[in-house]
């Protein structure tokens, strides 16, 4: 997918809300960071157990 | 006794006198109003002020004392809550302008117990809108400034809380923290900040900023009073699924300064990038625990250079969730910054969030395992000082791009898995602006933190140190 589509899919998710141009740049350049962020900590959880809700006896909450 | 010296008290002094009826809740109360009347044209570190309502609770603490029927160390100090928890009856916005003039019906389980407790509200504090911010610049009510420099900024989130304590405005201050909220604006502010266990403080009726990092903190001058200040809130509360069943609330009474044989652990590789008055500070810093008798260990945990990258990612995709309602309807009264980043976590997908608990799991068992050599992780609280409000939101140096992203890691790993640590002041750096210590336990280790602060402020003086406007 090409960054400019990535991008569009992205903002999709905003719901229909507006920002100004100045703002959407802004905005377009965290999630550009974000990606990248994401990317990196696929590469360092890889081989982690997922996470699951843990089984408690009752009045034994820690 | 003078208001200015009344103000000099600390909690546990003032809360004494006040028990054996040398000085008067009303005293108290006028004197903290009248400091705070003067200052807050210069610190903006309150959005409601509760003069009216404290000093008639102040006038019936009395009689209440005199009849005998006294509370505790709480009953008729003047305390100040930030403003993310419901108070009846009195104006609540999360420094929001969406809810500008919302006044809710109930109290939050803070104001409860500290209404148990008979200590009297005096003021809600100014902060990032809803707590999400690291500055206390993004409010719709406007900056909270230093009070060690004006010019700068208090830190954030509960930068009014920290401002109101280090000016005297009140000895207690109660706020939140998800990120690094309460710890951060302690140490640009120069006092004690701490933050408990996850679950420790209920937070039921206070706003969300991140449910799976949320906590409920407190600000005093000294360790000592941070722990009576946690005594009177702490316990277990049904309606916060997060909140933990524990014993009643002791920590003042086990308060213990000897440290010997108590393990510190400092994770050096994260210190580099730090500003040399704040590596020499921490370096005088572990040569007190050495002398106290305490074991500093070198510890090598790279897991924690994802912290900071798994914190935001994280509290980006749970405050989007939490406000989508808001943003969808209201995102023109967001503060810009704030709805930029309402924004961005809108568009993380949930494998991406599901991603992102991963990584934090991984973290957190590798601090697990770090735990069983050491007590304690002992590192600066930040990297600087105080940055200029002139700086802005990058001023803190958190964006991962910054070079003293560094120190972000070290900031986010306790909140984000949810271990109890503080900041104390440990130095003053060439310009006149303070420095903090973190210290931070295992879960449940929350007096081990406590006593170890403790320690710390019994061989030094740096919590003593006032800045010059709070000699007013």
């Amino acid at each position: 997918m090409k960054d400019t589509d990535k991008v569009a899919h992205r903002l999709a998710l905003l719901e229909g809300v507006s920002f100004s141009t100045a703002d959407l740049e802004s905005i377009v350049a965290e999630i550009m960071d974000l990606e990248r962020v994401v990317v990196e900590l696929e590469r360092f959880s890889e081989g982690t157990p997922w996470i699951s809700q843990q089984a408690q006896p009752v009045n034994k909450k820690v | 006794m003078e208001g200015s010296d009344i103000l000099e008290l600390n909690l546990a002094d003032l809360s004494r006198r006040i028990g054996a009826r040398e000085l008067s809740s009303l005293e108290a109360v006028s004197a903290a109003l009248k400091r705070l009347e003067l200052l807050e044209d210069e610190l903006n570190a309150f959005i409601t002020v509760l003069s009216d309502r404290a000093l008639a609770e102040a006038k019936q603490a009395d009689e209440e004392i005199t009849r005998g029927h006294y509370l505790g160390p709480l009953h008729g100090v003047p305390v100040t809550i930030k403003d993310m928890f419901e108070m009846a009856g009195v104006l609540t916005t999360g420094g929001s302008k969406i809810l500008a003039e919302w006044v809710p019906e109930t109290d939050a389980a803070l104001v409860e117990r500290l209404r148990g407790a008979g200590a009297i509200i005096i003021g809600k504090t100014n902060l990032d809108e809803f707590g999400h911010g690291g500055t206390s610049t993004l409010s719709h009510f406007g900056p909270v400034h230093n009070p060690w420099d004006v010019m700068r900024i208090a830190g954030g989130s509960s930068g009014g809380s920290a401002a109101a304590v280090a000016a005297g405005i009140g000895p207690l201050s109660y706020g939140t923290e998800t990120g690094s909220s309460v710890r951060r604006p302690a140490s640009y502010c120069g006092i004690t900040g701490f933050k408990p266990t996850f679950g420790i403080i209920s937070r039921q009726g206070s706003f969300r900023g991140a449910w799976s990092q949320d906590h409920v903190g407190l600000f005093a001058r000294s360790v000592k009073d941070i722990a009576l200040g946690l005594d009177a809130v702490a316990g277990f509360d049904p309606r916060d699924p997060a909140s933990v069943t524990q014993e009643k609330p002791a920590y003042a009474a086990r308060l213990d300064a000897n440290v010997k044989k108590l393990r510190v652990g400092v994770l050096r590789r994260f210190l580099e990038g730090a500003d040399a008055a704040v590596g020499r500070a921490f370096d005088d810093a572990l040569k007190v625990f050495a002398n106290a008798g305490c074991e500093i260990v070198d510890l090598d945990v790279p897991e924690v250079s994802y912290a900071a990258m798994t914190s935001m990612v994280t509290s980006s995709a749970e405050s989007a969730g939490m406000n989508r309602r808001w943003f969808r309807e209201r995102h023109q009264d967001f503060v810009p910054h704030v709805a930029r980043g309402l924004a961005v976590g809108m568009t993380l997908t949930a494998s991406e969030y599901l991603t992102a608990q991963r990584a934090r799991h991984r973290i957190r068992e590798a601090l697990r395992g770090a735990y069983e050599k050491i007590e304690i992780i002992a590192s600066p609280t930040t990297a600087r000082v105080a940055p200029l409000l002139a700086d802005g939101v990058k001023g803190n140096g958190d964006d991962t791009r910054h070079p003293s992203y560094n120190q972000s890691n070290l900031l986010r790993y306790p909140s984000m898995l949810g271990l109890p640590g503080c900041s104390l002041p440990c130095g003053i750096n060439p310009e006149g602006l303070p420095i903090g210590l973190q210290l931070v336990g295992a879960w449940f280790g929350d007096q081990t933190v406590l006593n170890a602060g403790l320690a710390y402020q019994s061989s030094t003086d740096w919590h003593t140190h006032r800045p010059a406007l709070a000699r007013c």
